[in-house]
């Protein structure tokens, strides 16, 4: 708040610090730091064999791994697989050869037969082919003997049923000629049957056997012979068909054993048609009829017929499939020996197959984490080594040139928060400060401290030339500023004087009426006097009676009076002389003053000029002047100026407050001196309305005023200001709104250098 | 393109009327047919055939069916059952066949055709008027061309009730599912007219054992005998009657081959009646049947005009017509599709109308009679001899 206003008359390069010379020492210091150090080359190359090490560990480590992935795959290619595939090729052939005995029994023709046959004869053949190669590659010698043994036992079955089963196959394509020749025949016959029954039954009602014919009479057409004919074609006919059934049930029959009953009476049945043939008259026996009864008896029981084939056909099937359980039975000890085969063949190979998956997996997992390890190093590399310990520094040294390129050469170079023109201090572990400098002492460190070098030299060389420049600025500078001071003084000098004036006019109702009062006492006093001496002037005509005493007396009450008159009149010139002084436009002179005493003459001023103004105004006085307060060299009139400011101030304000408040507000004006240790305090305080907080920030400004336009200059309290700053005083303000304001104005005791000075001067 | 096409068309003209056929390629399209080309029912496949190949040379003259040509295997069954099954698995499997087509009679249809309908083959115009046949949803590959037997018949009960006036109706038939789907047509017709037949006889199929039949049939004094068999017995009994004097109307289904029953007759033939289910022959009013001469002598000269290549002829064109509408790309599946889409196809004033439940392109039957010179006569209405 009281900040010392600039003097004007001081040089603020005084102030600075003494441009630093360049220490060459210092620099030396920087560059001949040596530690022990890694170059960043060296860190590269160290870091790149690392990898080549790394490389060359991978390298090895995947050769191993393959070799072995490999040895197990030769295993499983030139070993394990052929004879998996011979195996599974042995348990295909085998089952090939095993079914070959079913379908030669259940094939259905001779073109299948053959195929059959032909087909086994192979896969044996091929069988004994793998048999061989698989001996011939490892050690499966029991399995083989077995599978071996089984196979020409199975092909002795085979043999047996492929000879049974051709010869019946033939019989079924005979058979099967016969059903068709049977079918033939006997339609042949039911048709001429048929149609030899229609005519002789026709004929015994009709009479009539060609249409041109004519009608036999009764006795003629139903003679016993018509009807031992027509009982004989019936016979023949039901005879004939009897044997067709027959036969056919003797083509369907399974079983054996039941053929010989169906023989015995198909046998009955050709000899009931041939002898019922026999006995036709020879006009109903003819070619044909007879030649398909013969062939009719033929297929059933003749040699070859269908009767003795159908019995070979069924016996030999019943052998066959004798035969085709053993050959089961031999069947299933070979597809049990060639399963063991394939599994123990499949163990190995699955053993194998493990064997060089599990390494190749191994191999994988190596590989994978050398790789992750390898990705791992090289972003750590990227990341701590070249961006943390390269570009990172890097990019702070290039920010340091930018600053120095840009002109601010006082920030000391860092390099990854290292200050290194304090090397080594910033740390207090030994440990960690000798591991920092192993890992930063580098080539970029170098650049830093050349950097740091060059950043010292070129801020001296700017100091310089900085001075230089200031200097010449300055001077220029305080040329005008002096031109401007000495303006603003003479402005000053003027609004002091006609503030002068104007506190003048403020005082002259007061002045008037100090003045007025002891011309009262001296024309009072005069008038006693002159009483008093015409009283003495009666008693001198008295001369009788001369009484000495009386007129001693009267004389004695008349220089008393006249001293008052004396003293009256002193008392006024005095008000006179001081007010001469007041106005006085010259600068004052510095002087021994009792100030509690001026304090109290301008209360008693001010009071008076404000009642001359408005006479309702009363208010009351209070003392509290501490009386052994010594007299303080000032200038009078400043600080007389500043005591009216103030007190006018009060008065005014508390004028105010009464004339809003009223009659019940009882303005009272404080006043109090205390010495403190090297000053002295004088207080005023009124009860006024106080100084609001906004605008008490303010009051000390110039130009602030809060009184009517006209009654205030707005420069009291500037001036006030100035004053006690000459005076190495100062002035606080301690205010409450509605209730109080209190000035306190302090001097020192000790007056200001300007004051001696100023005073030698007089005495000289 | 243009030399391969002209070499597939001399192939076909060259080898059209024999056994041996070209391989089948891209450009053909393979039509099947068993039936029976020797033993009793020969004339009714040989006809069929013949109809065929005159409607397959007709359109392959015209370059085909969208650029294909047909061509026809035909494998002769006997009119056996078996043989018909054996053949029928020959031209899916062997031949590779496109559809099958012109089979002839009840019995061996009965057996081929479920072959057929397993395998997705088409199985077009069988000359017979069966009505299993005729159940579209259970045989949904079948394609008739004819009216069926129950419309045969019961057209001949209509004529012999409401021309002559007869309500003693009795049957000779043929003792095997042919005959009993006659039998059964007949006895349905009769039913409807509030009748019911007065003697009902049979015949061995393959035999000419049919007097004690018509001793049955005379005992009975029918009136009229509806003959459901082969010409051969049919004929056989009616010389049988008419040297007993036994002398009611006979009337022919379709299937007896009118050709040979009037042979076989001589003279014996006047009056008796055929029903038909194809246009009269000789009736080139009909442009179907002026297109069909046409055709017929293109491949034969010498052939005469008959009902049943006739229906052969027919035959043919409603599996050319299922080509044309099936398109370029044509599959069994969308040539049936076809058909039964078409609504009706008018084939030369031959009206037919196929679909979702019908399977029966026609429902027209016609009724003829040979007249004493042994030629059949169109005739709308029996009479008195």
């Amino acid at each position: 708040m009281n900040e010392p206003p600039p003097t004007g008359s001081q040089n603020p390069i005084d102030a600075g610090t003494p441009p630093r010379e360049v220490k060459p020492s210092a620099i030396e210091e920087l560059e001949t730091e040596k530690h022990f150090r890694v170059g960043i080359g060296a860190r590269l190359y160290f870091l790149l064999l690392g990898a080549v090490v790394l490389m060359g560990g991978a390298t090895t480590l995947a050769y191993f791994t393959f070799n072995e992935t490999l040895q197990h795959e030769i295993q499983l290619a030139e070993y394990s697989m052929p004879n998996l595939i011979d195996s599974v090729g042995v348990a295909r052939k085998s089952a090939i050869v095993v079914n070959g005995a079913f379908r030669l029994v259940s094939a259905s023709s001779k073109e299948e037969h053959r195929a059959v046959v032909e087909a086994t004869a192979r896969e044996i053949a091929s069988l004994e082919n793998t048999i061989l190669e698989l001996e011939a590659r490892s050690a499966f010698d029991e399995q083989t003997r077995l599978i071996r043994s089984n196979l020409e036992e199975l092909g002795g079955h085979l043999e047996v049923i492929k000879q049974s089963s051709a010869r019946r196959l033939d019989i079924v394509r005979a058979l099967n000629v016969f059903i068709d020749e049977l079918g033939e025949t006997s339609r042949r016959v039911e048709r001429l049957l048929v149609e030899a029954i229609d005519d002789q039954a026709f004929y015994l009602i009709s009479g009539l056997r060609q249409l041109d014919d004519k009608v036999h009479s009764i006795k003629k057409r139903a003679s016993e012979d018509e009807l031992t004919a027509y009982r004989n074609l019936i016979t023949v006919n039901q005879s004939a068909n009897l044997a067709v059934l027959l036969l056919d049930e003797v083509l369907v029959l399974a079983d054996r054993q039941f053929l010989i009953p169906l023989e015995e009476r198909f046998q009955s049945a050709v000899r009931n048609f041939v002898q019922a043939y026999a006995k036709l008259p020879d006009s109903m026996q003819n070619d044909l009829l007879e030649e398909n009864l013969t062939r009719l008896d033929e297929i059933g029981e003749g040699p070859e017929g269908v009767i003795k084939l159908r019995m070979e056909e069924l016996l030999r099937l019943g052998q066959e499939q004798d035969t085709l359980a053993k050959a089961r039975t031999t069947s299933e000890s070979l597809v049990s020996e060639v399963n063991s085969l394939v599994a123990q063949i499949n163990e190995e190979a699955i053993q194998s197959s493990t064997a060089a998956r599990s390494a190749a997996q191994t191999g994988i997992l190596l590989l994978i984490l050398l790789n992750v390890f390898g990705t791992i190093g090289a972003v750590a590399l990227g990341s701590v080594f070249v961006r943390r310990y390269l570009v990172h520094r890097l990019t702070g040294l290039a920010s340091a040139m930018r600053e120095m390129a840009s002109g601010d050469l006082e920030v000391p170079v860092q390099v990854e928060g290292h200050d290194i023109t304090k090397p080594g201090k910033d740390s207090a572990n030994y440990f960690t400060r000798n591991v920092k400098y192993l890992v930063w002492d580098d080539e970029v460190t170098d650049m830093a401290r050349a950097l740091e070098v060059f950043r010292r030299y070129a801020r001296e060389v700017q100091r310089l030339n900085l001075v230089e420049k200031l200097a010449k600025e300055l001077d220029a500078k305080n040329e005008n500023l002096e031109q401007a001071l000495e303006n603003l003084k003479a402005a000053q000098e003027q609004v002091i004087a006609e503030q002068k004036l104007a506190s003048l006019g403020q005082l002259t109702a007061g002045v008037a009426h100090e003045i007025k009062n002891p011309l009262n006492f001296v024309s009072n006093f005069a008038n006693v006097s002159i009483e008093m001496a015409d009283d003495i002037e009666e008693l001198m005509k008295q001369d009788d009676n001369l009484d000495l005493e009386e007129i001693k007396s009267i004389l004695e009450e008349l220089r008393t009076s006249l001293g008052k008159i004396k003293e009256h009149g002193k008392r006024a010139d005095n008000i006179v002389r001081s007010m001469l002084e007041h106005s006085r436009s010259k600068e004052g002179e510095w002087r021994k003053t009792n100030l509690n005493a001026l304090l109290k003459q301008y209360v008693d001023l001010s009071y008076h000029a404000l009642r001359a103004e408005d006479n309702s105004f009363n208010a009351e006085m209070k003392e509290d002047l501490d009386p052994n307060i010594e007299e303080i060299v000032v200038i009078p009139q400043d600080i007389c100026r500043v005591f009216l400011n103030l007190v006018t101030n009060a008065f005014q304000a508390m004028n105010e407050k009464q004339k809003k408040v009223g009659s019940d507000y009882l303005p009272v004006l404080s006043i109090s001196s205390r010495p403190l240790e090297d000053r002295v305090e004088f207080s005023i305080r009124d009860n006024g309305p106080g100084i609001p907080d906004d605008v008490r920030d303010k009051i000390f400004e110039p130009f602030v005023t809060t009184k009517e336009p006209g009654k205030g200059t707005g420069l009291g309290l500037s001036l006030t200001t100035d004053i006690l700053v000459r005076h190495g005083g100062a002035i606080q303000v301690d205010t409450e709104v509605g209730q109080y304001t209190e000035m306190r104005v302090s001097l020192p005791l000790e007056p200001p250098a300007e004051a001696l000075s100023s005073m030698e001067n007089k005495t000289e | 393109m243009m030399i391969r096409m002209t070499l597939g068309l001399v192939l076909v003209l060259v080898t059209s009327w024999g056994p041996a056929w070209a391989e089948s390629d891209q450009q053909t399209i393979v039509f099947g047919q068993s039936a029976a080309l020797t033993g009793p029912a020969r004339e009714l496949g040989i006809g069929m055939r013949l109809g065929l190949h005159a409607a397959f040379s007709e359109v392959n003259r015209e370059g085909g069916v969208h650029d294909r040509l047909l061509r026809l295997e035909s494998l002769d069954d006997r009119y056996e059952p078996e043989a018909a099954i054996a053949n029928t698995r020959a031209l899916i499997e062997k031949y590779k066949v496109f559809a099958l087509i012109g089979a002839v009679g009840t019995p061996t249809s009965k057996s081929a055709q479920p072959v057929a309908t397993e395998a997705g083959v088409p199985y077009i115009a069988p000359f017979t008027g069966a009505e299993f046949l005729r159940d579209a949803k259970k045989r949904p590959n079948v394609v008739n061309v004819r009216a069926s037997y129950y419309q045969e018949t019961d057209e001949m009960v209509v004529r012999l009730h409401e021309d002559l006036g007869i309500d003693r109706i009795s049957i000779f038939y043929q003792n095997d599912s042919f005959g009993q789907a006659g039998l059964n047509g007949l006895r349905r017709a009769v039913n409807r007219h509030g009748l019911s037949l007065i003697e009902e006889v049979y015949y061995t199929r393959n035999t000419e054992a049919v007097k004690i039949a018509l001793l049955d049939l005379r005992r009975a004094n029918a009136k009229a005998v509806v003959i459901v068999g082969a010409y051969k017995p049919a004929a056989t009994m009616i010389q049988w009657a008419k040297r007993l004097n036994f002398n009611p109307y006979f009337i022919n289904i379709s299937f007896i081959g009118s050709a040979a029953l009037a042979r076989a007759l001589g003279p014996d033939g006047a009056g008796v009646y055929v029903t038909q289910v194809v246009p009269f022959p000789r009736d080139t009013s009909l442009p179907i049947v002026a297109q069909y001469q046409k055709a017929l002598m293109e491949i034969d000269a010498n052939s005469k005009p008959s009902f049943v290549s006739l229906e052969g002829y027919l035959a043919g064109r409603i599996a050319i017509e299922g080509l044309q509408l099936a398109g370029p790309a044509p599959t069994r599946e969308n040539f049936l599709h076809a058909l039964t889409q078409a609504g009706d196809i008018d084939l030369g004033g031959f009206h037919l109308r196929y679909g979702v439940d019908d399977n029966q392109g026609s429902d027209q039957v016609y009724l003829t009679r040979i007249d004493k010179r042994g030629r059949f006569q169109s005739v709308n209405k029996m009479s008195a001899p």
